[in-house]
């Protein structure tokens, strides 16, 4: 296929999870809201909301002081904020356009139907109350439009790019969020097991929707740092994992490969990432240390990005 | 503005053309609500399905839909095998002219038509001559603007032999009918256009590059998705599965063009190109501009790749030549027009221009490369002193302006507030021209102006757009 017609399926499924995570983490910080007498963790929470979307810096840049209805609209609907849900929904769509034909008309229809109905959103002026109504309608219209490339776009190389897209985003979203908040999952001497780590365990479990999939994981047993670690970071049948994400490049990567007929390994990088984090066990992470751990995978991750953008996106 | 003397399809005094006898009573029929809920309906069709066009302002693009109107425009077997006829006429001659005037240039040795109207026309593209176009056809794609006088006759009011766009209105239109309406389907006779992507890829196929020897790959090169007919670019794409291509998708090397793929480089062999001769090479064109596909001419000039419309195919729907077109078709075909011209005063003749100026209030006044309704002057709706200006425009530069009479656009209903409302039309059939073949499928664009009494139906300027039908008996 296009070179062009590769990159915009990749960037349309990529900017389509970045709007769902965006919706998750403001889903979590609407809960806290709700939750009486965490005044104290209150501003901190927005700020690491901030913090994990990347987009800090251009919030204070605009906005004076962390408020929940700026930092919502800022996350949102805000056209300066280079990720806001509008402008993810747009971009995704603006390269979806580009590849119309590569798509199926379903598929179409469905990021079609995300944009109009955001839109209804974006031309009134925001009210604070329509939050939870508006989290729905993005998560909605995003897993109905992922079900709709799964049940109807042909499995050829476009769906492949359409599926890394996705993966590449979140392996990077989900290894920000536990960076973000890796200091609550390290063992401290007084506080482990306490109401407030208890809190902030379930926020996070929350904030990557696995909350119900970690109870089931792992039953009744006390929720600790390591399940969590081992939950989020190893687990390969939480779709949330960053192995899960990792194996699915791997997958992908593998099938494009097979498909062109290469010879060669075009992207050894993968392969040295997916075993490397396939032999991996919570008490290497801990040694290795949790923080240094994700900058080193959030490293490796945007290296095997790079070559699949030289290789396949800018080939001529 | 005096419309009672245009033509009225629908009505012939207190009676109803035969074409539209059962229209015209599912119309009066439809309760209102329907009507409202229809209408929400096929824009909802229109937008879930992504037709639409981009318009521009300084800070952002927003996208519009062009208005459908439910009210179909009909043509009986009869009415639209005259046009079919005219078309093919003209379509031939139009390829034949351009083949003669980009080599021996017998039309303008015969002193048919002036030479300066040729060599001084920024349209006629000097390189092209001598060069041999593949199956000498230079427009395989021309969108005739037709519109309809009185009842026998339709007359031709402009030839688009460039890009004409349009066709995919054309298609969606039926389908969103077809959806709304299958009982109108199912009692009367209609043609179907679906055929239009196939013949087209049909066409294309049949006009091979030289060098070309095996099954060719063909693209569509658009300007992208900013470009108001983008929609259609990717619709036809898509119906003919064939790649939908930017500039930046193609490179040449060797005279050889490719397109990037994730496996490579592939090569290309026939372009339909939706986008202008300036941008099609920045070395051959305008050397200032990024856009366009760097050697693609010389690729094209030895017989690697086809591009159609050839470059400097649009000299022939300029408005100045469009005068001699009754010429033309005499000239190479030996036949009369089928089709008739409407009357056109060209004022570079200086007898003509007076005519102009003293009688520029019954006139409507048209530069002569102008296009989407755009530096058009409608000498009866113009104040006093917008005539002035008129007229010290044509004095200044008389040979870039035509005139013509007040058009008699004949009228069909739309649905306007529940009511039916009479509104002036005109007939865009989409022609196809390839090695030694001619197509038209039985159906065309019938734009409608939507403001009571207009004559200008370009969406550009309010127009809106309706099914058209070709009764198959």
């Amino acid at each position: 296929m296009l070179s062009r017609t590769a990159e915009n399926l990749y960037w349309t499924s990529r900017y389509l999870e970045r709007a769902d995570s965006i919706s998750r983490l403001l889903e979590v910080a609407y809960r806290i809201s709700l939750i009486p007498n965490t005044q104290e963790g209150y501003n901190n929470e927005w700020e690491s909301i901030l913090s994990t979307s990347g987009t800090k810096q251009e919030y204070t840049d605009l906005y004076k002081d962390i408020k929940k209805e700026k930092i919502e609209y800022f996350l949102l609907f805000d056209n300066n904020n280079f990720s806001s849900v509008k402008n993810c929904i747009s971009k995704a769509r603006d390269n979806i356009k580009m590849v119309r034909t590569a798509v199926t008309l379903e598929v179409w229809n469905a990021v079609n139907t995300l944009f109009y109905r955001y839109e209804e959103y974006v031309s009134k002026k925001y009210n604070s109350k329509e939050l939870p109504e508006i989290l729905d309608l993005i998560k909605r219209q995003v897993n109905l439009i992922k079900g709709t490339i799964i049940n109807t776009q042909l499995l050829n190389d476009g769906f492949d790019f359409l599926t890394l897209g996705n993966y590449f985003e979140r392996a990077d979203f989900t290894a920000r969020i536990i960076d973000v908040k890796y200091f609550i999952l390290l063992p401290s001497s007084s506080f482990v097991g306490t109401q407030v780590d208890n809190f902030q365990w379930s926020l996070m479990l929350r904030s990557v929707s696995s909350y119900r999939a970690f109870k089931w994981a792992y039953g009744n047993s006390e929720i600790d740092y390591i399940k969590i670690i081992d939950f989020l970071v190893l687990n390969s049948q939480c779709p949330r994992s960053l192995f899960f994400s990792v194996e699915k490049i791997y997958h992908h990567l593998g099938r494009l490969k097979k498909s062109y007929g290469e010879k060669t390994i075009s992207i050894p990088k993968i392969n040295t990432l997916y075993k490397k984090i396939k032999n991996t066990s919570v008490n290497d992470i801990l040694d290795e240390g949790l923080h240094d751990f994700l900058t080193n995978f959030i490293k490796d991750i945007s290296s095997v990005y790079h070559s699949v953008e030289k290789k396949y996106f800018m080939s001529n | 503005m005096i419309l009672l003397d245009m033509f009225n399809e629908v009505m012939n005094g207190s009676l109803v053309r035969k074409p539209y006898n059962k229209v015209f009573d599912w119309a009066e029929a439809l309760p209102k609500n329907i009507i409202l809920q229809k209408q929400i309906q096929a824009e909802n069709l229109f937008k879930k399905i992504g037709v639409t066009f981009s318009v521009y302002n300084n800070y952002d693009v927003s996208e519009r839909l062009i208005p459908f109107d439910m009210f179909p425009r009909i043509l009986s077997v009869s009415e639209w095998s005259k046009i079919k006829k005219g078309i093919k006429q003209r379509s031939l001659a139009i390829n034949a002219f351009l083949t003669d005037i980009y080599h021996s240039a017998e039309i303008l040795k015969a002193k048919i038509i002036p030479e300066k109207l040729i060599y001084n026309n920024p349209a006629y593209d000097i390189k092209m001559v001598g060069f041999k176009v593949p199956k000498n056809v230079y427009s395989p794609i021309i969108g005739t603007d037709i519109i309809r006088t009185d009842n026998k006759d339709f007359k031709v009011l402009e030839d688009n032999c460039r890009t004409p766009s349009g066709v995919s209105y054309m298609i969606e239109n039926r389908e969103i009918m077809m959806r709304m309406f299958p009982e109108l389907f199912e009692n009367l006779k209609i043609e179907t256009v679906e055929g239009y992507p196939s013949h087209l890829l049909d066409i294309l196929r049949s006009l091979l590059p030289k060098n070309c020897k095996k099954e060719p790959n063909i693209v569509i090169l658009t300007p992208g998705p900013l470009n108001s007919a983008y929609y259609e670019h990717s619709f036809l794409a898509d119906m003919m599965g064939i790649e939908l291509v930017q500039g930046s998708d193609l490179f040449v090397d060797n005279n050889i063009a490719y397109i990037k793929t994730t496996e490579g480089p592939k090569r290309v062999d026939i372009i339909y190109r939706r986008v202008d001769d300036e941008y099609l090479d920045p070395l051959y064109y305008k050397s200032d501009s990024l856009l366009g596909i760097p050697g693609i001419m010389n690729a094209y000039k030895v017989g690697n790749v086809n591009i159609c419309s050839a470059p400097g195919a649009g000299i022939a729907d300029d408005k100045a030549i469009y005068t001699f077109m009754p010429e033309i078709i005499k000239f190479y075909l030996g036949e009369e027009p089928v089709l008739k011209n409407i009357k056109t005063w060209r004022c570079y003749n200086e007898i003509e221009k007076k005519y102009v100026i003293n009688n520029l209030k019954d006139l409507v006044v048209k530069e002569v490369h102008g296009s989407g309704g755009y530096g058009m002057l409608i000498g009866s709706d113009a104040s006093k002193k917008e005539l002035e200006n008129f007229k010290k425009k044509i004095e200044i530069d008389p040979e870039n302006f035509i005139a013509q009479p007040i058009l008699e656009l004949s009228t069909v209903p739309i649905f306007s507030k529940n009511k039916l409302s009479q509104r002036h039309v005109d007939l865009r059939p989409f022609s196809l021209i390839g090695n030694k073949k001619f197509k038209l499928v039985s159906g065309a664009l019938t734009r409608v102006a939507l403001k009571k009494n207009s004559l200008i139906v370009n969406s550009s300027q309010g127009g809106g757009v309706k099914d058209t039908w070709v009764l198959s008996e």
